[in-house]
């Protein structure tokens, strides 16, 4: 079978899965209500706490994104997944000429795609807020500043959109990887978010790491940094948006990229040990 | 010597079942063969071993040992699935798509040439008896529509083997006479089928050999008429014999040293029957139709 046949395969499996996915009901009640909250931020400002109005709209954005998009991504993975072996689908499909990796791609492709619009309009959603605010700051101040350039760059915005986009990717890898050796939904959401959480938080090992002296301690919690993805690396919307001095070079943001691209293929691979056993 | 279809040799295989993996087998040492250009039944009450032998036979499981290969390949090679189509048991398919579009999205999948695939995906839809219905979505269909639908994309892209689980559960009688049709049909096309099922009245017309399985085990196999006639016994079956002539018959029996067991009326099968009677009043109300139609 040639590679080309191999991605055809995938993309037609990505398709119905992506499909199915944007006919949940979940998906689109989850969509409104992370549009509804981003939306309103900027009648939020009371809790402001001294923090400019944009940076305050920007931090609820990124965080709208980041927690619907994470439980998007996980729960929206663990169904797809469960609803074709509970429906069986995935045997009429299994009994083809499709290999197991193929299928594990093919879903988690098709979730991916979900997450891209899910992401794309939060962003969009977002930017324009920001723009509607900026502007109208703008309007008031007048000619009481003098500015060099606009106050946020947009391309930033869409930059932190499509990291969240590879956090979410690398979430939808171990998800999958969850449900490859779990019986049920709830088992494969719960551990996910456990997972989900370990990540966020991965940092605080990897500062006792630093600190620690040579033995088989220091040796445990490298390797648990390593299994575990360091999900802070992608959340470095402050410096994006608004260091206007500091732009991410354009080389931090591929080392990003390949490290959640490497992470996400090795869970799918490790996925793919676990399918092959599984009885479908 | 040509290569039989299916050669299943010393399978076994075992389920860990709990934390402590205790060991369920649900088959155990099976030897079978399934010829070319044959219509196969492997028959066996619930549990027995007949969809665990399919799927090792479809590369969905393992055999914990013994080998099983189709057409001289190993099963769980996916090359050797090219050749196989399969109807799971009670299919559930995308509801939101067509019976045109999923067969179509099938043929996409087994890499059904571009240039073949609308005569393939017409050509089975039309071997099924859907073309009528093949533009409505599948999650309108009936239980009969959606085992005829599972069937059109099970043979789109032409397999020499065809493996059925069940596929009349749940169809009515006149549903699973369509089927058997179509089996038949597939064999008149020089396919081969397997078919699982414990409906056993509709399989013995159907099937020139069987397998019985019990608890995993290969209780019988062979050719249905020779494993289910009596061989110690034969039926004459006469048409206007008076009182005396039926007198002479059972006097000459006694005389050759036979032994009259029993006279009874000749029966037609219930399923039979009914579907005498249904067919019937099926074409008079096609027939009513046309002639409403032709005015």
């Amino acid at each position: 079978m040639s590679p080309l046949d191999f991605c055809t395969r995938i993309r037609l499996i990505a398709g119905t899965t992506f499909l199915e996915a944007v006919r949940q009901k979940f998906f689109n009640s989850l969509l409104l209500i992370s549009i509804a909250l981003v939306g309103s931020s900027t009648f939020f400002q009371q809790f402001d706490f001294g923090a400019g109005e944009l940076k305050f709209i920007t931090d609820f954005g990124f965080g709208a994104l980041f927690f619907f998009g994470s439980i998007l991504s996980i729960t929206a993975t663990t169904q797809l997944f469960f609803n074709e072996i509970e429906n069986r689908t995935a045997l009429t499909m299994l009994a083809k000429p499709v290999y197991k990796l193929e299928f594990l791609a093919g879903k988690f492709l098709g979730a991916q795609l979900l997450m891209f619009c899910f992401t794309l309009v939060i962003t969009l959603v977002l930017s324009g807020i920001l723009y509607w605010r900026e502007s109208a700051l703008l309007d008031r101040l007048g000619d009481e500043v003098s500015l060099d350039g606009p106050l946020i760059r947009y391309g930033d915005v869409f930059l932190f959109g499509f990291l969240q986009w590879l956090k979410f990717g690398i979430l939808a890898a171990i998800t999958l990887f969850v449900a490859s050796f779990s019986n049920t939904n709830l088992y494969t959401i719960v551990v996910s978010f456990f997972v989900l959480v370990i990540c966020q938080l991965q940092y605080i090992a990897r500062d006792a790491y630093s600190g620690m002296e040579a033995g088989w301690e220091r040796l445990l919690v490298f390797g648990l940094g390593l299994i575990f993805p360091n999900f802070q690396l992608f959340n470095i919307g402050d410096q994006l948006v608004f260091d206007v001095e500091k732009a991410l070079p354009a080389s931090t943001v591929l080392q990003i990229t390949c490290y959640g691209l490497i992470y996400a293929v090795v869970f799918i691979l490790l996925a793919q040990v676990n399918f092959r056993r599984r009885e479908i | 010597m040509t290569t039989p279809a299916i050669r299943i040799q010393h399978l076994t295989k075992d389920f860990s079942v709990g934390i402590r993996g205790i060991k369920l087998r649900a088959v155990d040492d099976l030897c079978l063969e399934v010829g070319n250009n044959e219509i196969f039944g492997l028959l066996g009450p619930n549990g027995s071993g007949k969809s665990t032998t399919i799927k090792v036979i479809l590369g969905l499981l393992e055999a914990s040992t013994g080998s099983c290969e189709i057409y001289g390949k190993p099963s769980k090679q996916v090359a050797a699935r090219r050749s196989v189509g399969f109807l799971p048991e009670a299919p559930y398919f995308y509801r939101y798509l067509t019976g045109h579009e999923l067969v179509r999205y099938y043929a996409r999948i087994c890499m059904v040439p571009r240039s073949e695939i609308d005569r393939a995906v017409d050509s089975v839809i039309e071997l099924v008896g859907m073309t009528e219905a093949a533009h409505r979505r599948v999650g309108t269909y009936s239980k009969g529509m959606l085992q005829r639908i599972g069937l059109a994309q099970s043979l789109v892209h032409d397999p020499q083997l065809v493996i059925l689980d069940e596929p009349t559960a749940g169809v009515d009688p006149l549903g699973s006479a369509g089927i058997a049709e179509i089996v038949r049909e597939l064999k008149r096309r020089g396919k081969t089928v397997l078919l699982s099922s414990h409906l056993l009245a509709q399989i013995e017309g159907l099937c020139d050999r069987v397998a019985i399985l019990h608890r995993g085990k290969l209780v019988q196999e062979g050719r249905v008429d020779e494993l289910v006639e009596a061989k110690d016994a034969e039926s004459l079956v006469v048409e206007g014999l008076s009182p005396e002539g039926r007198a002479a018959v059972e006097a000459t029996i006694e005389a050759q040293g036979g032994r009259l067991a029993r006279v009874e009326k000749p029966r037609l099968s219930l399923d039979a029957y009914f579907l005498k009677e249904v067919q019937q009043r099926e074409s008079e109300h096609a027939k009513k139709v046309r002639g409403g139609e032709s005015l």
